[in-house]
């Protein structure tokens, strides 16, 4: 068999974080190759490369055998390889037709030909079996076909490797069947598929070989036929799972939060999350574990009152909170810790001082008797936070914009902590951010914890998770799954909880 | 066949019920000049620099640049295409104009794609910026001469021409007349046909070249945005630009293009003012018609014909009060069945409350219309804006935008 792609040590590191490191990985042609990985592993560097979107900082690429270079899409479309992006790249009020031959012609005034290019992408579409109604607006198509639109897209600019970013990630189960069946038919037809994914079911049911990748580097790539889930699930998080430092410090016994049967349901009606319930005690940290996409996020959001609850009951120092609106629960001592600092967290066109005061305009602090705004104390305020932080900014006047990832990151952690909350809820609080603000967050996260402070961590980073927590709960498709101790936990439990393989 | 007919009614009922009625309507003697082929001839003339405004629009917002500017660029066009006029002759002073607008347009796209200025704030700025910069042309280069003033400039020179198209109108062969075709079946007052052959007449009789040159653009401007690969290109730039970058088209150059083509025909509207009409410029001229232009480009929901229905409209009720104030009076029969027939369409839908309220104002316009025989002249002069206002605000439509309209674009950013 040919290789379609092969690539030799390859290399790219971003400020503070190396993506990939020395990735060599050979694609078979005419097959489905899935590279399965947890968020921040590399998947997306590697695809980005291999597309032409970045550059790798070291190392080769060979395509049918030919090194190449590849410096924006556009080279690695001549070379045949092709993208369908999670977020579809298509235009709704233009028809699928006019979509597809978008880009082919120089802007000019001759006639855009619909008819012909109409005659020959229905050849391709019969060629590879994949059906859609040309003369439609994408804005009318469902999800499934918008993908088929994108897929058809690449393939009529003649395709021959087809680089796949989660396909199944805004699908619904018959959708995915349905792009199962096609992508099947494309590899009889000699295409290979680059398939990313982190749900193995799906993997195991469509890849012919899988290539997992772990913190920047490929762990193996392995037939599907001689892998199981439990080893998957083992590679993709890894054997060694760092032990967490002994506390000096005691639990309490006083509930700070208490989830009794929550469930939650979207707009369209899918279940968000069902039957939840835990308790959270001062001076601890529980862990909430699941792969991105299992609920965790929105029965946080419902802890705040973002999200709005079906049935159960959530009580916070003993208190019922279901009725109150988010003002009153911030107000009431709950701090919380988005996962997108830059949309969520702060403002970023504005300066500190005021991302400090944002959300807090009500308390004592920084009211004054006229309906203004105490500025001074939001000053000394944010002066405090900067140096208790070590935040790095030339000073308090300074827009949000202008400091560092890691910087803002301490900076809304600072503002969170700084409040005396009785709960903390710390979504993702170090996503994308250097080793040292990271450290940094992390010991303020036990100190606070040993002054008796509460704290929800939702955290996609299994060390960050089990080195801080002192329980763990997982999360799989809306339920809770398990609760493990972070002392005794292992790799095969938690691998196994959070990708449903154990019940 | 019949079942296309039926859903094209159905469609466009908007358009039809209004103006059965006011076919009906002008079966009545004192209300005849609704149809009359003189009436159609100035609504032509009235409608087409608001057309050309809203095609101007077209070409802008389908790339994505929100452009008020409109009147501003119309504003050059008049001034430019006086001065032109003047100095060069007609025609030159209609390409004059154009360059006009255009500049003004480039100046837009400048401010907006390149440096990412909001557009309402651009599209202000060129506005205000106009109109005093046409003043300020005016008193330096109209200094000495005669008939000028600082608000007005002296007369153009040449002149454009008309025609009047043999045999089907009448027009003449060398010198010659010929038969009128559809003047005597106007003359003829059969119920329809008649007004037909009027509506037809207008077009063909007394027709200046720069008339047919501005509806040649209506064509023109569909072939060109829906039929051609840089009509594609500069449609989807206003649609997903992030998208379309990738795909290899010049978002920023189609924003250019597309901007500037709205400034040339901004200022082919502004020219046809001055070189059609009043044969000088006069501060003010323009009257708002920019925006107008916009609110047709609205109403014809992004598509050049529906342009010219929407700019039609208009013209057509500033033509009834310019030429007869009585005709204007049976429009209120004519505006108060049409909103008892968007009454029965809403209490099909089930939609209660926009029933009432269009029952409210039928009974209203029914009333009056009952009780006057005349409309109060003050009324008369705003006719053409509140038509426009209540077809706009009935003509309950799903209007498709485009999808990033106003949305700065930067280069390599993804959204």
């Amino acid at each position: 068999m040919n290789i379609a792609i092969n690539t030799n040590n390859i290399s790219k590191s971003y400020p503070g974080v190396l993506a990939n490191s020395n990735v060599s990985i050979q694609i078979d042609e005419s097959s489905i190759h899935a590279i399965v990985g947890e968020n921040g592993a590399g998947k997306s560097t590697l695809m980005k490369i291999l597309y032409g979107m970045t550059k790798p900082d070291s190392g080769s690429i060979e395509i049918f055998n030919e090194i190449v270079t590849m410096s924006s899409p556009k080279d690695s479309i001549t070379l045949g390889i092709g993208m369908v992006h999670q977020h579809f790249m298509l235009a709704k009020n233009l028809t699928v037709l006019e979509n597809i031959i978008l880009g082919i012609d120089r802007p000019s005034l001759k006639n855009l030909g619909l008819k012909k290019y109409k005659k020959a992408i229905e050849e391709v579409m019969s060629n590879y079996s994949l059906d859609i109604d040309l003369n439609m607006y994408v804005e009318d198509l469902s999800v499934g076909e918008k993908q088929r639109v994108e897929i058809i897209k690449v393939l009529f600019r003649g395709a021959k490797i087809l680089i796949l970013d989660e396909p199944t990630a805004v699908l619904v189960p018959q959708e995915v069947d349905e792009l199962f069946n096609n992508l099947k038919n494309l590899r009889e037809n000699g295409v290979t598929i680059i398939f990313i994914s982190h749900k193995l079911d799906e993997v195991l049911e469509i890849a012919d070989q899988i290539s997992v990748m772990r913190s920047g580097q490929l762990i193996d790539s392995v037939r599907n036929m001689n892998v199981s889930k439990i080893e998957l699930a083992e590679m993709m998080i890894g054997k060694s799972l760092p032990s967490p430092p002994p506390r000096s410090t005691e639990k309490k016994q006083n509930k700070i939060i208490e989830l009794k049967n929550v469930s939650s349901n979207n707009v369209d009606g899918r279940q968000l999350f069902k039957n939840i319930s835990f308790s959270l005690y001062g001076s601890e940290i529980l862990g909430i574990a699941g792969v991105e996409g299992n609920g965790q996020k929105e029965v946080v959001e419902s802890i705040i009152g973002i999200e709005k609850l079906e049935s159960g009951e959530i009580f916070f120092n003993g208190e019922k909170i279901n009725d109150k609106t988010t003002r009153e629960r911030l107000d009431s001592g709950i701090s919380f810790i988005p996962e997108d600092r830059q949309l969520q967290a702060m403002i970023m066109d504005m300066n500190l001082t005021n991302n400090v005061i944002i959300g807090r305009q009500n308390i004592k602090k920084y009211k004054s008797n006229f309906a203004t705004v105490k500025t001074k104390n939001a000053v000394k305020e944010s002066e405090n936070i900067i140096s208790l932080f070590d935040v790095k900014t030339p000073g308090t006047n300074t827009l949000a914009t202008a400091l560092s990832g890691g910087n803002q990151q301490k900076f809304v952690v600072g503002r969170e902590l700084e409040d005396d909350p009785s709960l903390l809820i710390a979504s993702q609080p170090t996503r994308g951010i250097d080793i040292g603000a990271q450290a940094l967050i992390w010991e303020k996260l036990r100190e606070s914890r040993d002054n008796g402070l509460g704290v929800l961590l939702i955290s996609a980073d299994l060390e960050e998770l089990i080195g801080l927590s002192d329980r763990i709960v997982v999360f799989y498709q809306g339920s809770l799954v398990t609760e493990l101790s972070s002392e005794e936990v292992s790799p095969e439990d938690l691998g196994g909880y959070m990708t449903g393989l154990k019940k | 066949m019949i079942k296309n007919i039926y859903s094209f009614i159905l469609k466009r009922y908007i358009v039809i019920t209004p103006l059965l009625l006011v076919l009906i309507v002008a079966q009545r003697e004192e209300y005849s000049q609704l149809t009359t082929s003189g009436t159609f001839g100035s609504a032509i003339r009235l409608a087409i620099p608001i057309m050309l405004a809203g095609l101007g629009g077209l070409f802008s917002e389908k790339t994505g640049v929100v452009n008020i500017g409109l009147e501003g660029m119309m504003i050059m066009g008049t001034w430019f295409g006086a001065w032109g006029g003047f100095t060069y002759g007609a025609w030159q002073g209609v390409f004059i104009g154009m360059l006009g607008g255009a500049l003004f347009g480039l100046i837009h796209a400048i401010a907006t794609v390149s440096f990412q200025v909001d557009h309402i704030v651009s599209g202000v700025a060129i506005n205000i910026l106009a109109a005093g910069v046409a003043r300020f042309l005016n008193v330096i280069s109209f200094e000495d001469v005669a008939y000028a003033s600082s608000t007005a400039s002296p007369r153009i020179t040449g002149e454009i021409g008309k025609m009047t198209v043999p045999f089907l109108a009448g027009g003449p062969i060398n010198d010659e007349e010929t038969f009128n075709l559809f003047g005597s079946i106007e003359n003829l007052d059969i119920f329809l046909i008649s007004d037909f052959a009027g509506f037809i007449l207008g077009f063909l009789s007394n027709i200046s070249y720069l008339t047919i040159f501005a509806l040649a653009i209506v064509p023109f401007s569909l072939i060109i945005l829906w039929h051609t690969p840089i009509g594609l290109q500069m449609r989807s730039v206003g649609e997903y630009p992030t998208g379309s970058e990738s795909l290899g088209v010049n978002v920023y150059l189609m924003k250019y293009i597309g901007v500037t083509i709205s400034g040339a025909l901004s200022g082919l509207a502004g020219a046809y003012l001055v070189v059609g009409g009043t044969g000088i410029y006069l501060e003010g001229q323009t009257g708002g018609r920019g925006f107008i232009g916009l609110a047709s480009m609205l109403f014809g929901n992004y598509k050049p014909f529906g342009i010219l229905m929407g700019s039609g409209l208009f013209g057509f009720a500033d033509a009834l009060q310019l030429r007869s104030p009585q005709a204007v009076h049976g429009l209120l029969i004519v505006i108060s069945i049409f909103l008892f027939v968007l009454v029965l369409k809403t209490l099909f839908e089930k939609k209660y409350t926009q029933s009432l309220i269009s029952l409210l104002f039928s009974g209203a316009f029914l009333i009056w219309f009952l009780n006057s025989t005349t409309i109060p002249n003050q009324f008369v002069y705003f006719t053409p804006h509140i038509t426009t206002l209540i077809v706009l605000s009935f003509a309950n439509q799903r209007i498709k935008l485009p999808e990033k309209i106003g949305v700065p674009y930067k280069k390599g950013e993804l959204n």
